[in-house]
């Protein structure tokens, strides 16, 4: 379970506010999704969740299954389940696909007190995973994400997050730049990852993504907090109206 | 007016080991005026100081080393197992080689099986047919102190498959200079892959001495892809020398890797004799520690219509220094030549420097030339990326210093000396860890 209480988070070098107070609650299983206009601190939540630095917490806590993240390195929140699909994925020139994504997958199942699977196994793996998110083999020869399309770099964050295992997922405009058929494809991918082990936080601007993605429940992040709950008929509602009465609103 | 200049103790000393060798050192008497002539022509340079442009960053005079005696025999006794222990990653290669222990041939660890096309000889068989180069210090210590090489001759149209390793080993507790001259000639449409292996023998002085000089003759539509893999341990020095020429339609495709090594000069200097040919010159660097390693290159566009691509990126760590030279002559006729060079430098450490020099000197109107360059830290950002994947800081780390060098060494097209390559760079990085674990 995701448990966000009262969570402050400003720019570490500038006295910027982002996050003023936001509390949140995940329960194990489920999927929930993060709405609200630009601006109103959806991808900061996502990169404090991931422990991107840049930012400082001023206040609250983000426990994790009862534990505290704040104090954990990127690499050991990921081990804890925690996986971030990015926005924008990082190119990594040089470093070749599958070289990536087996440092990746040894390395947390290590921390996690698993055997790293052998060469071999994770071929296995790799093969059937990939296949089933449409993303060609030989791409993953290719370096990571570099000269991919906008599809092929967010199926690639889905390949990931299949390899890693996490608990909780969370992803960050991962419609944005998809056309209909990759957005269908990632839908796909992050549909089947769906358990009742696993906690989502869908990140989104638009309702688009969640007519494939069905969340279990919404919520309107706007001006550094929740100021909205309701179910998934709530981002129907706010395609129509928009989010300016969260906005405007004192 | 003339000036009086104080010799340095190293020219000095440099001088009297001449004089000492040259009745051990091979060749005829016409190969002894070559030497006393250059040994002259040393003496007149000077060893090259930064009061001289090119030699701004790499001042061989104040270099705190003292020369080391010539090596003038081959004693040193190596089995083909310590030669295997010492290729280390190009051990695994299929590949042919002709290997130099101490500037020596050595015909017992030479294999040139599967190279019955082309012609494979150490200088020393015929060390008549030396060619008299004393353009520069360095190039006149080389002629002077030279006492073996390999001489390729690959014959019109013949390609060569397998690559071919040209390795001179240092050996032995005692520093010694080795100094090496190699020929390559491609015939015409011929095609080949050649690498040249600086390598010291494990549990070996590190302090070992290098000059070498390799001449290369690319005739029309022919193809070299030309490597060098440099790691001769943490002390040494190595002077070395490229001078290519390339004919018409010709294609060579280099590249140097420098690591293990505490002062390094790479002199390359390419000249295009014939139109619509295409070099790529390319190679990474790799110091810790206070290393200095010095790049400099020249292109010289001497004809229309031809191509040079050039990338250079190095990895800085501690105090070491890297220095990127690079010029692009194109000669007034040499109209609709095209020419790209960048220079790259990671830097690990607030106390790294990089230097990058380019210079082009263009005396035609119709041409495209560009260069470039960057000195800039491991991205935080692409850090973060790894880490969220739960890769932990230090293997981050390693992961991206490797991409960054990855991405020169992609240029090599021969998959197993890229590979090869690539294994040198990882041990490079993996001594830091070993470093980092120790300390």
């Amino acid at each position: 379970m995701l448990e966000i209480k009262n969570l402050h988070v400003k720019l570490a070098d500038e006295d910027k506010v982002i996050l003023d107070g936001l509390d949140l609650v995940v329960p194990k299983g489920e999927v929930h999704a993060i709405m609200g206009p630009n601006g109103s601190g959806k991808s900061t939540l996502a990169y404090v969740l991931a422990g991107r630095a840049g930012y400082e917490v001023t206040d609250g806590d983000i426990l994790w299954n009862g534990e505290s993240l704040l104090e954990m390195a990127p690499d050991e929140r990921a081990a804890a389940g925690v996986f971030l699909a990015f926005q924008y994925p990082m190119e990594i020139p040089g470093v070749a696909g599958l070289t990536f994504l087996r440092t990746a997958t040894n390395a947390v199942r290590k921390k996690r007190g698993l055997e790293e699977l052998t060469t071999p196994e994770f071929m296995k793996v790799v093969r059937g995973k990939a296949a089933a998110l449409n993303i060609d083999f030989e791409m993953l020869k290719r370096p990571v994400n570099v000269g991919f399309s906008g599809g092929e770099k967010k199926r690639s964050e889905i390949l990931q997050m299949a390899m890693l295992e996490p608990s909780l997922c969370v992803l960050d405009e991962t419609d944005s730049g998809l056309d209909i058929d990759a957005l269908k494809i990632v839908s796909d991918g992050v549909n089947a990852l769906r358990s009742p082990d696993r906690s989502m936080l869908v990140i989104t601007h638009y309702q688009r993504l969640l007519d494939y993605i069905v969340p279990d429940k919404v919520h309107v992040l706007a001006r550094g907090r929740i100021q909205t709950t309701g179910d998934k008929d709530l981002a129907k509602e706010l395609e129509k109206s928009g989010y300016a009465g969260f906005v405007d609103a004192a | 007016m003339p000036v009086a200049v104080i010799k340095t103790k190293s020219e000095l000393a440099l001088s009297e080991q001449f004089q000492a060798a040259l009745p051990s050192l091979p060749g005829g008497p016409e190969v002894a005026t070559h030497r006393r002539a250059a040994i002259a022509a040393f003496t007149e340079f000077g060893l090259p100081h930064r009061r001289i442009e090119d030699w701004k960053y790499t001042d061989l005079r104040t270099a705190p080393k003292d020369p080391a005696l010539p090596s003038v025999d081959a004693t040193a006794k190596l089995t083909v197992a310590d030669l295997i222990v010492a290729l280390g990653p190009f051990m695994n290669m299929d590949a042919a080689r002709i290997v130099f222990v101490n500037g020596h041939f050595r015909a017992a660890l030479s294999n040139v099986t599967g190279t019955d096309t082309i012609t494979v000889t150490p200088l020393s068989a015929s060390f008549d047919s030396l060619s008299p180069l004393s353009t520069d210090a360095i190039t006149a210590l080389n002629t002077a102190f030279v006492t073996d090489g390999a001489v390729i001759d690959i014959p019109d149209g013949v390609t060569l498959e397998q690559p071919l390793l040209v390795v001179s080993l240092s050996v032995g507790r005692d520093a010694r200079l080795s100094t090496i001259r190699n020929r390559i000639s491609v015939g015409a449409g011929a095609s080949a892959t050649i690498a040249e292996l600086y390598l010291t023998l494990p549990g070996s002085t590190v302090d070992g001495q290098t000059n070498a000089l390799t001449e290369v003759t690319i005739s029309r539509g022919a193809t070299l892809t030309h490597v060098k893999a440099l790691s001769e341990g943490g002390r040494a020095t190595h002077l070395s020398n490229w001078n290519v020429s390339l004919g018409a339609e010709a294609n060579y495709r280099a590249f140097q890797l420098s690591s293990g090594v505490a002062l390094a000069r790479n002199q390359i200097g390419v000249t295009f004799t014939g139109e619509h040919a295409k070099i790529d010159v390319s190679g990474t660097f790799l110091g810790r520690g206070s290393d200095h390693i010095d790049t400099t290159l020249t292109v010289d566009h001497a004809v229309p219509h031809c191509e040079s691509r050039e990338l250079f990126a190095g990895v800085l760590d501690g105090h070491a220094r890297g220095i990127f030279q690079g010029k692009i002559i194109v000669r007034p006729h040499a109209q609709k030549s095209d020419g790209k060079m960048m220079a790259r430098a990671l830097m690990l450490s607030p106390d790294a420097e990089f230097d990058s020099k380019p210079e082009l000197e263009i005396y035609a109107d119709d041409v495209v030339c560009g260069h470039g360059s960057t000195a800039a830290e491991l991205d935080e950002d692409l850090m973060f990326y790894c880490q969220s994947r739960g890769i932990p800081a230090a293997e981050a780390r390693a992961l991206l210093v490797k991409s960054f060098i990855g991405e020169a060494i992609a240029r090599v097209d021969n998959e197993a000396v890229r590979t090869a390559l690539e294994a040198c760079a990882d041990a490079w990085l993996a001594q830091d860890q070993t470093n980092s674990a120790v300390t």
